[in-house]
């Protein structure tokens, strides 16, 4: 309780200060709008905030889920087998090195100026944790935990399903959270490049108009809304994952592996 | 199936051998041109419901040797026989521990110990009784709904020898388990173990790095030495049963690990 007290008093200071910095004459207002401005401009038009939310949240969670669907079978065959991982692996690290700003405007050629150019963008940026962690997770079973498993004649599906697919949880979870973000990154980048609605596409619009408290506004919604996602994500896994699995799956214990 | 705990007798019938050892050898290709040969050309018999311990310095293939028993791995020459029958793959009737517990985080103690049964598609309730009985005779009653994270290291250990008795295997084979323990408990554990195995003869295969551990469980000592592993010396170990802490005030506990100590000393482990 106590902690959450701080928490509020020091977002209370910075947000006063940022109030009292936004009000000096010295500071024009289209380059510090004050808090309140910022508020009073939300408030004359909430709708179109709420369209344009609502298109880039759909844009978000699809292309996130997409990379879900996608993002752990892929994982999963990577640590199956030695030639997936040589096939997959490079092209995977290829993709993310490509900035994915370089690639929305092939996709808008591809896919066209609507959501699904989008989609495919927050696809392309969040799929790389999800396998990343998925494999990492995977990888994390001891081996003697496999051989325990053979020995007892467990089939490769079944040592997988009872134990390296829910000791990765936590870690995919971890991947969930990376991903989503940047899947909000890679659909307002979409929307910036070449879209009819959005918010990104409304941030544009807020700047070609000097619309500085929009601007601001549209910015600070987008980074709730990001953290509302990157939460809900955490509340599932609390919600999923049997109570000692929410932190991490193998524990370290004193002297193993000495 | 099994469910209540044999009587502790064992007849001289059962002295028949029952894991066989058939010069077997064990070499790793670590890279084209270089090999490690891990065990060279080992060979001994163990007898049913025999407490065998292996005891050598690192790198001996002491794991490799239980790896080979339980069909885990391939002998690059020689073979296993267990019960007359040479071992091609996993063989059923096994139950291991190893150094790390290798506990579920996510199932509690009792779901823990029943493992074995929902991998072998076995009924649970028919085993669950056994599981708490087990977990029982380690002093467990009460823990069977704890999560791994909620016990010490010690108990840990406990719930995984549960885990490797609950199909009743009639081989137990145990790399290094109770390394991670702290030296009290060890002996404690050490000596729970011999009781369970009384009450639910196994045939036991241990493998550890203390002298000491090695003559107050074992009715037998392999002594191992290093690179490439094989056996130095095979002792019978004469020391009275049932054996407790004051079995190591016995003066034969002491000529035994004298023993090995001269056996490793010999071979040039200990210099």
């Amino acid at each position: 309780m106590r902690r959450n007290a701080a928490v509020l008093v020091v977002y209370g200071v910075l947000l006063a200060a940022w109030a009292v910095a936004g009000s000096l004459p010295s500071v024009p207002a289209f380059v510090l709008p004050s808090p309140l401005a910022i508020l009073h401009r939300v408030a004359r038009d909430p709708g179109t905030l709420v369209f344009h939310s609502l298109v880039t949240l759909q844009e978000v969670v699809f292309g996130f889920l997409l990379a879900v669907l996608l993002g752990i079978p892929l994982g999963v065959l990577i640590v199956w087998s030695r030639l997936l991982e040589r096939l997959f692996y490079p092209a995977l690290v290829a993709l993310q090195a490509i900035p994915k700003v370089a690639l929305a405007p092939i996709l808008v050629i591809w896919f066209g100026f609507g959501p699904t150019s989008k989609v495919t963008l927050a696809f392309v940026t969040a799929l790389f944790p999800i396998v990343i962690d998925t494999v990492v997770g995977m990888s994390q079973t001891p081996p003697e935990m496999i051989h325990l498993m053979r020995s007892l004649g467990a089939s490769g599906l079944q040592i997988f399903t009872k134990v390296r697919l829910i000791a990765a949880a936590p870690q995919v979870f971890g991947g969930f959270k990376i991903g989503i973000t940047l899947a909000m990154v890679g659909a307002v980048v979409g929307e910036f490049i070449a879209a009819n609605s959005g918010l990104g596409y409304y941030l544009l619009i807020a700047n070609n108009a000097f619309d500085a408290p929009l601007l601001f506004g549209i910015v600070i919604l987008l980074s709730l809304l990001s953290v509302a996602l990157f939460y809900l994500i955490e509340l599932i896994e609390m919600l999923v994952l049997p109570r000692p699995l929410r932190r991490s799956a193998w524990k370290i214990q004193p002297g193993a592996g000495a | 199936m099994k469910l209540a705990p044999a009587g502790p007798v064992r007849s001289p019938a059962s002295r028949k051998a029952f894991v066989e050892l058939e010069d077997l050898s064990m070499v790793y290709e670590a890279a084209p041109d270089s090999r490690l040969l891990a065990l060279d050309r080992v060979g001994c018999a163990i007898a049913e419901s025999e407490f065998c311990t292996i005891v050598g310095p690192s790198g001996c293939g002491k794991s490799t040797l239980l790896m080979l028993t339980a069909g885990l791995y391939r002998p690059s020459a020689g073979r296993v026989v267990i019960d007359g029958t040479p071992v091609t793959g996993p063989w059923h009737g096994v139950g291991m521990v190893f150094q790390r517990d290798l506990l579920l985080e996510w199932r509690t103690a009792l779901d823990n110990v029943l493992l074995p049964i929902e991998v072998k598609k076995l009924p649970r309730p028919a085993f669950e009784d056994r599981a708490r009985s087990l977990l029982r005779l380690v002093g467990l009653a009460g823990f069977e709904n704890a999560f791994p994270e909620q016990l010490s290291v010690g108990m840990r250990q406990r719930v995984a020898i549960c885990r490797a008795l609950i199909h009743d295997p009639r081989l137990l084979l145990m790399d290094e388990p109770f390394a991670a323990v702290d030296l009290l408990t060890r002996e404690k554990l050490g000596l729970d173990l011999l009781r369970l195995t009384d009450e639910h003869p196994k045939t036991v295969l241990f493998v550890t790095h203390s002298v000491e551990e090695a003559v107050l469980l074992s009715d037998e000592v392999l002594v191992f030495g290093p690179r490439p592993g094989r056996i130095l010396r095979r002792l019978e170990n004469d020391l009275p049963k049932p054996r407790s802490l004051a079995s190591r005030s016995d003066v034969r506990f002491h000529r035994l690990v004298d023993e090995i100590r001269a056996v490793f000393q010999a071979a040039g482990v200990l210099s």
